[in-house]
């Protein structure tokens, strides 16, 4: 081309770069790179999104056994990872099709954010700022847990002896601020170290650079059976100085699939009040109560079957139940192992707090 | 005689007052660059503010604040090694994370730059074991990643060289007033009285020992007996800051154990240690390649003619090799500057509370990501210009003059 013909084009062309660029924003949908819908517009939900795409992308991680974490087999297991398969049997009929997204403590909400996982079940407290300035709608809490402190044996028995201690946690999360507060509330003071990784902070105390490590009880539990020198080298001090409750979160602005979610967890809480187990669901289908067999989306005696509109097909508690279990199940197979007692998490009937609203 | 018929002369090209050949003005490369340049930073332009209003659309569609007021909510997270409290504001917690930056940034690059300038003067040494062990210094260095390094130094270094200060795995390392070494902290002996009466003293201990060594050069320019400025410099400058020191009251402040706390003096916690010893090291290998070839370039003239006029080893170069070999390398050394300040950031994976760290524990406390992120890219860049334009100062004042 001579000289002259391109810097006669060049302009235009970039003219023309500038036009296209600025004309495109508001035609379509956003797309996300795997096509999926992430922006939320009139008429279209994230349920409709994953029941289109036929997978659930559930936010979990990868280094907390109990909760979630990878065996040699590299699958996920735990507590987290099981309430993902819950919500991917309600809303997809099938508790194998979900997509687990390894999410940093760091990135997890700006993962929800921005449409790459579409629900977070990541060992989550649900307050007020998340919430609000994270842009998140939390959940029906899975596991109601609080702060604790680990020392090693023979240290300390109580945290009044620990003023001025040094307290190791893992950053990034409310630990920080909550061990902060309950050092000043008693009139102490205290050294947090917060670290990126579980790993660094594993190797900081056995090396004696710590004297306590703080995080959620269960979290610790989880710990304390992993710890290189044996469960025996930790003392978890019985005081519960915070109230920690996870619950699985969406983004905010999607009432529907909020609901939808909701709904796939709160029936693992309602089987267990009804006595519903993976083994004996079946029954359930022809029990003479007719709530069961609503709940479960049977057929009733004169052929109804309850529709409640909130999105999940009629049969989504028996999919549940049937695929993965209800709620004492689901505990009983991941945190049972690590010694956590169901506590303040029994069912409201046996003094805890988990409690279902009818499903009518 | 056939008359030939004169060929018509062309008709001239129409030719502007400049003298230009007339050309019309869409073809005109002169109007057409500009044109062209005009057209780039509109396209510029509007990347950047498609970019923006697509991040302000989405966070108002999930009704996340996208503006700087989070820099007044309380932090809610203490900082280690700080009297931090955490109902302070996030600026305050920016602030105290901007100052453990500079901490490990200028202690950092003093350190590097003298590590870094020996190791390369002694790759060029005639001593076969000072030179390979240096090459092998700097070779393995300078091929390792230095978020490895870092993770290295702190759980195989710092927490396995340092003792376990707890009852029944050995005890702290107590050098006497000097020191106290266990994996809680590195703590030295140190004044005390006041940062900035030590500042004053430092000031006075430099100003004395300038003077004095430039009336010995004087001295000696006139008698011609040796000058020795550095040994009056320093004793006079020494003398001068001990009568200051006892004048203003400052003490001494020896770290002592108790307990497994180390009280007193001034404590370099393992992260500290570990992260400057990671940034020096990896820091120092790159300069000292540098340095060797900034002295390689210096020709070999001048050392020849140092040795023709009897200067020992030390002195050609001290006075001849090294000014000139600076000259070429400040600008280099200058950029190793600037990757050691922003690898500081590293430091935020051992749980030292720098810039980043800081920044990160306030997104995860309910900070917006976006203006946090953004605001802690722009402190970076105001601390990498601070720095380059020292370094450019240093480059002026040490520029070849050119005849």
């Amino acid at each position: 081309m001579k000289r002259s013909t391109v810097r006669l084009l060049a302009p235009v062309v970039a003219l023309a770069v500038v036009g296209v660029s600025c004309g495109d924003d508001d035609d379509a949908p956003d797309e996300s790179a795997r096509g999926r819908i992430t922006e939320v517009q009139a008429g279209d939900s994230i349920l409709d999104a994953v029941i289109e795409a036929d997978s659930l992308r559930c936010g979990v991680r990868a280094d907390l056994p109990g909760f979630s974490a990878t065996n040699e087999a590299g699958e996920h297991e735990g507590f987290d990872a099981d309430f993902c398969r819950v919500i991917a049997a309600a809303v997809l009929g099938d508790a194998t099709k979900v997509e687990f997204v390894d999410v940093e403590t760091a990135a997890r909400f700006t993962a929800l954010q921005a449409g790459e996982i579409d629900v977070l079940s990541r060992n989550t407290t649900w307050t007020a700022s998340r919430d609000g300035t994270e842009g998140a709608t939390f959940l029906h809490p899975t596991f109601y847990d609080g702060q604790a402190m680990m020392v090693a044996a023979d240290t300390f028995t109580s945290i009044d002896e620990m003023d001025g201690a040094v307290v190791c946690v893992a950053g990034g999360t409310t630990t920080e601020g909550n061990a902060a507060a309950e050092f000043e509330r008693r009139g102490l003071t205290v050294e947090v170290s917060s670290f990126e990784s579980v790993d660094l902070l594993q190797e900081a105390f056995l090396a004696g650079s710590c004297d306590g490590w703080s995080s959620d009880y269960s979290q610790l539990n989880s710990l304390r059976a992993n710890y290189p020198e044996g469960s025996e080298a930790l003392v978890i001090f019985d005081d519960i100085f915070s109230k920690e409750p996870l619950a699985p979160a969406v983004i905010d602005g999607d009432t529907a699939w909020a609901q939808a979610v909701n709904w796939a967890i709160l029936s693992t809480i309602q089987a267990e009040e009804y006595g519903l187990t993976s083994d004996n669901v079946d029954e359930g289908l022809t029990h003479d109560d007719p709530n069961i067999v609503q709940f479960l989306g049977g057929e009733n005696v004169d052929g109804t079957v309850l529709d409640t509109g909130i999105g999940l097909p009629p049969d989504f508690a028996y999919q549940v139940i049937s695929q993965v279990g209800n709620y004492g199940e689901i505990f009983e197979a991941n945190l049972a192992p690590l010694g956590l007692e169901r506590g303040v998490n029994a069912l409201w009937t046996d003094g805890g707090l988990q409690y279902a609203p009818p499903y009518r | 005689m056939t008359a030939h018929a004169t060929p018509a002369a062309p008709s001239p090209t129409p030719r502007d007052q400049r003298g230009h050949a007339a050309v019309p003005p869409w073809r005109d490369v002169r109007n057409l660059a500009w044109l062209f340049q005009f057209a780039v930073v509109l396209g510029a332009i509007a990347l950047v503010a498609w970019l923006w209003g697509n991040y302000q659309d989405r966070s108002a569609a999930s009704n996340i604040p996208s503006s700087f007021s989070f820099l007044n909510q309380p932090a809610d997270f203490p900082i280690s090694g700080s009297d931090f409290r955490r109902t302070q504001p996030v600026r305050a917690a920016i602030v105290e994370g901007l100052f453990n930056t500079l901490r490990l940034v200028v202690a950092g690059v003093i350190l590097a730059t003298v590590v870094g300038t020996l190791v390369g003067i002694a790759r060029l040494s005639k001593n076969f074991l000072v030179n390979k062990a240096a090459q092998v210094y700097v070779e393995f260095i300078r091929n390792i990643p230095l978020f490895a390094l870092l993770v290295l130094m702190y759980s195989a270094v710092v927490l396995r060289v340092l003792p376990d200060p707890r009852p029944g795995r050995g005890g702290s390392w107590e050098w006497g007033p000097v020191a106290v070494l266990n994996t809680r902290g590195i703590g030295v002996l140190w004044f005390e009285g006041g940062n900035l009466r030590f500042v004053l003293v430092v000031a006075v201990f430099a100003v004395v020992g300038a003077v004095t060594a430039r009336l010995r050069r004087r001295r000696s320019d006139a008698t011609g007996a040796p000058a020795r400025t550095g040994l009056w410099g320093g004793v006079a400058g020494l003398a001068a800051a001990a009568a200051v020191w006892a004048l203003l009251g400052l003490g001494i402040s020896a770290p002592e154990l108790s307990g497994l706390r180390t009280t007193g003096g001034i404590v370099m916690t393992p992260p500290y240690a570990a992260a400057l010893a990671a940034l020096v090291i990896y820091t120092s290998s790159h300069i000292a390649e540098i340095v060797r070839g900034s002295i390689l370039a210096v020709p070999r003239g001048q050392g020849e003619a140092a040795n023709a006029v009897a200067l020992s080893s030390f002195q050609r170069m001290w006075f001849v090799v090294l000014p000139q070999a600076l000259r070429v390398g400040v600008p280099a050394i200058g950029n190793q500057y600037l990757n050691l300040a922003k690898n500081s950031s590293l430091a935020a994976a051992i749980a030292f509370p720098e810039l980043t760290q800081i920044v990160g524990l306030s997104v995860a406390n309910r900070s917006p990501a976006v203006p946090a992120f953004a605001l802690l890219l722009l402190i970076y860049l105001v601390i990498s210009l601070v720095l380059s334009a020292l370094v450019n100062l240093a480059n002026r004042r040490l520029a070849i003059v050119e005849r």
